[in-house]
């Protein structure tokens, strides 16, 4: 009897969704592909973001811009998909293959998570390109059709701890990170690094916002917000805000207290939603995922796949601190100047706390 | 008043057929009936909670189509319902006025109010203050305010469900005062209640109720309670009666030294001690809340003890568990089944096993014995004439008494030693009393001791051995049954013997 | 009897068919007004369930959330609300991982690797529930609040354990951080699924055997029997004898062991590490199909079927322009719509049975008179 019943129940869901359907469907039945335009052979964009997704203040969203500038210049076609909460790996692979699947070419996955899937799903497309940001693991998502884009965090990092340390008047900085991850503390070593190589005796209070599994500490202010008056209370005049989206309330924050903050991943003194607390964004370590969204993407347009890793350093321009604002016009050529040291090699700068 | 004829029908079933009931203005009529013979659907009936299928009612010779309580609010009718509605942190002016807050300009015009309050109480003797938060006050006092409440609104008609189940013997007498009082200012009072010596008592007139009619009108003078009892019933009365002495003197429950202190520090049970003998059935008069409750709670291992000791045969379990002392071969007729008897969303069979989980026919070592435990069912619903159409039915279709029948019948299987019964026989019909009683009776003949608690003195009486009389927490008197009339249990339970015995 | 059976199997049924066509209506009417055709919704979500690598995907989660489910039904059955699941099953998946990615294990035979694992797991679920019983018990402490604040002390601690100087390794390159792998004697192995290039989690049955032991626990055990009569009525079970506070730490270690068993599938079958990408809020989930399934050992396994296939189609709304955020909405209607339905159904069920017994009474007052 029970099974019985459980069984009529599954027949009777599909009946009626089948029922369903069958009076709700009319007419327009074009809305599948919302990107779909040339109908050309441009190119089939298919972007798998971790989660957050588009609009997370961070770097899905730098990812998008990448994209759309992508899209712009050269009309391609794109899909975007996002991961959900407590996903597994499978389900992670199901993205990319059924983007495979589709026709997408190339397809790139944004965010270490994506690691495996992307090795797995790279070996039964071989004529698709694919893209991962911020992983390189040798083994696991490498091969000749995989283009692996990661970035030297800890370089961009090095110069605006060195930038605190200069600005800083009371010899005591602080670090919010967003969620204790490996890469996030590969930003706070190069952070702690640069403000060491100015001043030895400086203090850097470090504190992250979430553990994962909990990637709640990129997208809440408040969090943002108390840390940072608790680093400012404490006597930090500066903090890198390495948090994504929790960013916003430690500028505001410093703002307050009269306190410089540093914006991270994108130029955030020119981010129109941090307007009103921007001229305490003394600078920024920008990370440039867009443009090596854009640079893959333009690579496969233009026929010029490169498998492999491709670093984003300083060297490359792919991480740099930012200047808008003018801020830190004073201590600029020393900046470069380590700057230059890093990428002669004179300093290296370590990637682990 | 008079009512005509009235029939309700539920699906299935019919609550009331063809009752009449005429009700002479200024005086206080008594309708009496066993539960669930139809005195609460009748009493929504004449509240306009439910309308009749058929029939008539009439208020002073005009006829009356009420729909909902406000039409019978408006037409002079006030309830006082058996549990009280009264919000605690109000204070009784508030109480009062709640839902008819006399206003003047928008505001609640609380002067007139406590002003009508007051005359109101002065004239009816009800002696309420206004001022006092319904949270102080006993039962008597808010049972007086949900009068006042309803004088309140203008009754003229008062109807009072089971006014006395909640009162001690002295509240009763009050309430009776109350209830004259408001006779001889001219009020009617429809008193619905099961207690016959309090209707004889009060009552001008009695309708008896018996299966949803009407079946007999008489006035207090013209029959006795016994007579009243059968009327209701519809048959001569059972009888509790033991035939000869089965007392043996093998102690079965030997209880020295009982105290037991309430969560707040109250001395519940003070210094108690007794002993039942194999075959013997000791009964516990009193007025309740005077510790019973704690008693047997103690005798089953559900309360601590302070102090004091209790053996089951010559055996200390003190310090059992519940558990063993049931294995031990306890049984428990407990006062409240709702809340310690049945496992209402579960089947019969179910029930069976509550209590009895660790010995045959219900269990096989840790697992549980499903066929043995719905073959003891179908026994228990045959010899205990459990009114039910199946054993898989969840206990709360099934009426009160028939579940009190399936909790004696389940405690007197498996050849207790010792049973402890709270009001073995309340609420279930007088056939099933009857059996009841034979069944205590006959394993009693078995030597089963028996703890008997009852509210009912006759029984009390009839079926025990010897007698006690609980008091504060003692045991203040003891009694031959065979020797002891209920008028002299009666006012040793309530204290006025205490120093003649 | 054979009428009220037959009632039974039909009013059964109307609970779940209703609750699922209304939440079907709903969602139609959602997806109506946001302008997206429900036609080609359920045409791709029925299509990629046909999808074999989806269907073995949906069978995957579906196999970890019925576990889930069953840890929090055995509280739910005593009306505990075992809400830290999720906390217990990531420190036990965490820590089984960090003993079977150990290398000394390497030298142990499979099955008894595997068993330790799973041993270990249920052993730390049950210990972090353990927790939370403890304090009901002996303080009265509300397991409501204990579980969910051990969930916020499982996490700390795993973010504190998993790190390179205590139990985690890091892969050069990598931006993840786990447990060693679990090398290939100590992992299950899954059964292939046609034409899907993902395994069905062979520990599958683990779970199936579960649902078994959890039914023969309830209906067959005196410790079943006792845990539904706390459930049903406290008093009453104190009454018939039951220790209610041993029975309050009973059931949270089970519950905890069950939740232990959460990440298992996952770990051995697929993962093979805890790493910071591990599934997380399954304990959650667990939650909404104990509620769905009415915590009946076959009802939860439809309802963690019909969940893990509706995540696991997800995908193809978003790929057919739909925000896959549909099928969130469709869970909640589905979950709300059913625990109204079903309660609507206890009601009418149980006063059609009072209607019966009415009956039965009806019929009986003349035997009454003659044994008078």
């Amino acid at each position: 009897m029970r099974r019985m019943r459980g069984g009529t129940l599954v027949a009777i869901a599909a009946a009626g969704v089948l029922a369903l359907a069958a009076c709700g469907g009319s007419g327009d039945s074009g809305a599948g592909n919302q990107d779909s335009g040339g109908g050309s052979d441009a190119l089939k964009v298919g972007l798998a973001y971790d989660i957050g997704g588009r609009g997370d203040q961070s770097f899905n969203d730098s990812a998008a811009r990448g994209l759309d500038k992508a899209k712009q210049e050269f009309g391609v076609d794109a899909t975007e998909l996002e991961a959900t909460q407590g996903e597994t790996d499978a389900q992670k692979e199901d993205r990319l293959r059924q983007l495979a699947e589709n026709g997408f070419n190339p397809i790139i996955a944004v965010g270490f998570a994506y690691a495996g899937p992307v090795g797995a799903v790279a070996k039964d497309f071989p004529d698709v390109k694919f893209a991962i940001v911020d992983d390189f693991t040798e083994g696991v998502d490498t091969g000749p059709n995989i283009a692996n884009l990661t970035f030297a965090e800890h370089e961009g990092s090095f110069l605006v701890g060195a930038a605190a340390a200069l600005k800083s008047e009371t010899g005591n900085v602080g670090f919010v990170g967003g969620v204790n991850t490996p890469l996030i503390q590969k930003f706070e070593a190069g952070y702690t690094a640069g403000v060491k190589a100015v001043d030895p005796d400086a203090k850097v209070q470090v504190k992250y916002l979430t553990q994962p599994p909990d990637f709640g500490g990129f997208n809440d202010p408040a969090k943002g917000e108390t840390a940072a008056n608790g680093m400012l209370d404490a006597g930090a005049d500066v903090i890198y805000a390495a948090a994504g989206g929790s960013g916003s309330g430690v500028f505001r924050a410093a703002k307050e207290k009269g306190a410089y903050g540093i914006g991270v991943d994108s130029d955030q003194y020119n981010q129109p939603a941090l307007a009103d607390v921007k001229d305490v964004i003394m600078t920024s370590m920008v990370k440039n995922v867009d443009t090596a969204v854009y640079d893959f993407i333009k690579s496969v347009n233009d026929g010029q796949f490169q498998a492999g890793q491709q670093v984003y350093d300083l060297e490359s321009g792919g991480v740099d601190y930012s200047t808008s604002g003018g801020m830190v016009d004073d201590i600029k050529a020393k900046l470069d100047e380590y700057k230059e040291k890093i990428i002669s090699g004179e300093i290296e700068v370590p990637s682990t706390t | 008043m008079e009512l005509r004829g009235i029939t309700k029908r539920f699906p299935g079933v019919v609550a009331n057929s063809d009752v009449n009931v005429a009700v002479r203005g200024g005086t206080v009529h008594a309708l009496v009936g066993e539960n669930g013979a139809g005195k609460s659907t009748l009493m929504k009936i004449l509240y306009g909670m439910q309308g009749p299928d058929e029939g008539t009612i009439a208020i002073e010779g005009a006829p009356a189509d009420f729909h909902s309580p406000a039409d019978a609010i408006a037409a002079g009718i006030g309830m006082v319902h058996q549990h009280f509605m009264l919000a605690d942190n109000l204070s009784v002016l508030e109480n009062v006025v709640l839902g008819t807050e006399p206003r003047t300009g928008g505001r609640i015009d609380f002067r007139a109010a406590r002003a009508r309050i007051s005359e109101i109480s002065a004239r009816y003797g009800l002696g309420v203050q206004p001022d006092r938060l319904v949270d102080e006050l006993g039962v008597g006092e808010r049972q007086r305010v949900e009068i006042l409440k309803v004088l309140y609104r203008g009754a003229r008609i008062l109807i009072l469900d089971e006014p006395t189940a909640v009162l001690v013997p002295q509240e009763v007498d009050e309430l009776f005062g109350n209830l004259r009082e408001l006779k001889a200012e001219g009020l009617t009072i429809l008193f619905i209640s099961h207690k016959l010596d309090e209707v004889l008592s009060v009552a001008d007139d009695i309708t008896v109720m018996r299966r949803g009619t009407t079946v007999a009108r008489v006035t207090p003078g013209e029959v006795t309670a016994r007579q009243l009892a059968e009327l209701m019933v519809g048959s001569a009365l059972p009888v509790p009666e033991l035939r000869e002495s089965t007392v043996t003197d093998t102690p079965v429950l030997e209880v020295s030294g009982l105290t037991v202190a309430s969560p707040e520090g109250r001395t519940v049970l003070d210094d108690m001690s007794f002993t039942i003998h194999a075959g013997e059935v000791l009964g516990i008069a009193g007025v309740e809340g005077n510790g019973q409750a704690e008693l047997v709670e103690a005798l089953m291992g559900i309360r601590s003890l302070d102090a004091g000791r209790i053996a089951l045969r010559g055996e200390d379990i003190t310090k059992q568990s519940t558990r063993k002392r049931r294995d031990a071969g306890i049984g428990y007729i407990p006062e409240d089944r709702h809340r310690q008897g049945v496992l209402l969303e579960s089947s019969l069979w179910e029930n069976r096993i509550l209590g009895h989980q660790t010995k045959p026919p219900c269990a096989r070592g840790p697992l549980l014995d499903r066929a043995g435990a719905r073959a003891d069912t179908e026994r228990i619903v045959a010899e205990y004439d459990v009114r039910t159409p199946g054993i898989d039915v969840a206990a709360t279709a099934l009426s009160g008494g028939n579940q009190q029948k399936l909790i004696v019948g389940r405690e007197m299987s498996g050849e207790p030693v010792l049973l402890i019964a709270s009001h073995p026989t309340r609420g279930v019909d007088v056939g099933a009393q009857a059996a009841i009683w034979e069944h205590i009776r006959k394993a009693r003949a078995e030597h089963l001791a028996v703890l008997l608690i009852s509210a009912d003195l006759d029984e009390l009486i009839g079926m025990s051995d010897s007698l006690a009389v609980i008091l504060r927490g003692r045991l203040v008197a003891e009694y031959d049954p065979r020797s002891v009339t209920p008028e002299q249990l009666g006012s040793a339970m309530t204290g006025a013997a205490e120093e003649v015995s | 009897m054979g009428r009220l059976s037959l009632r039974s199997v039909y009013l059964g049924l109307a609970a779940p068919v209703g609750a699922l066509l209304f939440a079907l209506l709903v969602c139609a009417a959602i997806l109506g007004a946001t302008g997206h055709p429900p036609l080609e919704v359920a045409e791709a979500m029925v299509g990629s369930l046909e999808r074999p690598r989806t269907a073995a995907n949906s069978l995957n989660s579906a196999t970890t959330y019925y576990l889930s489910a069953v840890a929090v039904a055995i509280g739910f059955k005593m009306r505990l609300f075992n809400i830290g699941v999720d906390g217990q099953y990531r420190l036990a998946a965490m820590l089984a991982a960090a003993l079977a990615g150990a290398s000394f294990m390497d030298a142990l035979p499979s099955v008894l690797r595997i068993a330790m694992t799973v041993g270990a797991a249920m052993l730390v679920g049950a210990v972090w529930a353990g927790i939370a019983g403890f304090l009901k018990v002996t303080r009265g402490v509300s397991e409501v609040i204990s579980t969910i604040m051990l969930n916020a002390v499982a996490t700390a601690l795993v973010a504190f354990l998993l790190n390179p100087d205590r139990l985690a390794v890091t892969v050069a390159g990598s931006n993840n951080i786990g447990t060693p792998t679990i090398t290939e004697g100590g992992r299950v192995p899954g059964f292939g699924y046609p034409g899907s290039s993902s395994d069905v989690f062979g520990l599958i049955l683990l779970a199936a055997a579960v649902g078994v032991a959890y039914w023969f626990m309830l209906n067959r055990t005196r410790f079943g029997f006792d845990l539904k009569a706390t459930g049903q009525s406290q008093s009453a079970a104190v009454a018939s004898g039951v220790n209610v506070k041993r029975m309050v730490l009973a059931s949270m270690l089970l519950s905890g062991a069950a939740a232990g068993l959460v990440g298992m599938p996952q770990l051995l079958g697929a993962s093979y590490s805890y790493a910071l990408d591990f599934p997380a809020g399954l304990g959650f989930t667990g939650i909404a199909i104990a509620l769905l399934g009415r915590n009946h050992p076959v009802g939860m396994a439809f309802a963690a079927l019909l969940w893990g296939g509706l995540d696991q189609t997800s995908n193809v709304l978003d790929l057919s322009g739909v925000p896959k955020e549909i099928v969130v909405i469709m869970q909640g209607v589905i979950v709300l719509s059913v625990v109204i339905a079903y309660e609507l159904v206890r009601r009418y069920r149980l006063r059609l049975e009072q209607r019966d017994v009415g009956r039965a009474l009806g019929t009986a007052p003349a035997a009454e008179e003659v044994r008078a």
